[in-house]
């Protein structure tokens, strides 16, 4: 016997059981109310007997037993059925997350990337207008350094022109120093002085 | 008559030494006037310069008069000889000192005195001042014109090695 005809069977001895308590109740209580009650109190223990006679431990183990492996059964292919559906919603979960994650980090460097060459650009413009700025410094400091050059030069030179000849004079005179002889320098003493002698002789009448 | 001085005779302390040596040999003849007789005399020693201009200029230095005269002169030369002060880088030595005054006392005058000083500063040359004129005749002086030239050449070498 199989399980469906065992509930078969059980299904039938119910609709029995509740057809004779519906006449019990359809005939109701009246002057054969005793011997109703009676009656139905009889049926209920003959069904009760029945029942424990029909569902004794014997059936009730083999169809706890069956029930046991039905439910083992079932257990087993939900679980499979739960395993698969668990695999195949890891499954998709992975690829959702991974393409999640994929899209994310893509959209992250897309804008990381447009950060940078954002930045990139920042940071050029900021190099070219310190270059412009430096060039224009290098170009004063040039023009400044080329007209100073240009003034100290020809300071220097006016400079060196001017107390020049006063060194070598003094070189000269350092030089020379004692050295030549008065009888030496006899004829050029004589020879300048003949050259202010009008000057001299002038100079010694008016004073006189 | 102008008195004439030897070339041993160049600044005033000479004149001047000649006019003191002048009144003490007056002094002696004086003396020797009014000693007692038979005191003993201590003749003045003269330098060779004072018995030089006298022999120069036919003085005798015994005559009273010719003292007189003589000093008279050399009075003169202290007021009114022009003196001229000349500065040598050294000492001058004699033979060369002699040969300036003998310019002097031809050129300028005869009576031309000298004072001699060093100007070391100068190393050649020498610088000659009158009453109202300093006339710079030293080789610095004539340094000091050649300035612009020396400047001259130095620009002209300084072109040529750019």
């Amino acid at each position: 016997m199989n399980v469906g005809g065992l509930v078969l069977v059980i299904g039938c001895i119910l609709s029995a059981t509740a057809a004779f308590i519906w006449l019990a109740m359809r005939l109701g209580p009246g002057s054969d109310n005793s011997k109703a009650k009676q009656l139905t109190d009889d049926l209920q223990k003959t069904a009760d007997t029945d029942v424990e006679h029909i569902f004794n431990n014997e059936f009730r183990e083999e169809l706890r037993n069956r029930g046991r492996l039905h439910f083992e059964k079932i257990i087993g292919e939900n679980a499979m059925f739960l395993q698969q559906d668990l695999r195949q919603t890891t499954s998709q979960l992975n690829d959702y997350m991974r393409a999640e994650i994929t899209r994310t980090l893509q959209e992250e460097f897309k804008k990381y990337e447009q950060s940078i060459v954002d930045a990139k650009q920042l940071a050029l413009d900021s190099i070219e207008k310190t270059i412009t700025t430096i060039e224009q410094q290098r170009a004063l400091l040039e023009q400044q350094l080329l007209t100073q050059s240009e003034s100290q030069k020809a300071h220097i030179v006016q400079s060196f022109e001017k107390e020049m000849t006063g060194i070598v004079n003094h070189y000269v005179l350092r030089a020379i120093g004692n050295q030549i002889d008065l009888s030496d320098q006899l004829e050029y003493i004589l020879a300048e002085l003949e050259s202010n002698k009008t000057a001299i002789l002038e100079d010694i009448k008016r004073g006189a | 008559m102008e008195l004439k001085l030897s070339t041993n005779i160049v600044s005033q302390v000479d004149v001047a030494r000649m006019v003191r040596e002048l009144k003490s040999l007056e002094d002696f003849f004086i003396a020797t006037k009014v000693r007692p007789a038979g005191s003993s005399l201590q003749l003045p020693k003269l330098t060779r310069l004072l018995e030089q201009v006298a022999k120069e200029n036919n003085y005798n230095l015994l005559e009273e008069e010719h003292r007189k005269a003589l000093s008279q002169q050399l009075d003169m030369v202290l007021g009114n000889a022009p003196l001229l002060h000349i500065s040598f880088a050294a000492e001058p030595s004699p033979g060369a000192l002699e040969k300036i005054l003998v310019w002097f006392r031809t050129n300028i005058h005869p009576q031309a005195l000298l004072q001699v000083g060093l100007q070391p500063s100068i190393a050649a040359g020498c610088v000659v001042r009158t009453p109202n004129k300093v006339f710079d005749m030293s080789l610095r002086e004539h340094l000091n014109d050649q300035q612009k030239f020396l400047a001259q050449l130095i620009d002209v070498a300084d072109k040529k090695y750019k």
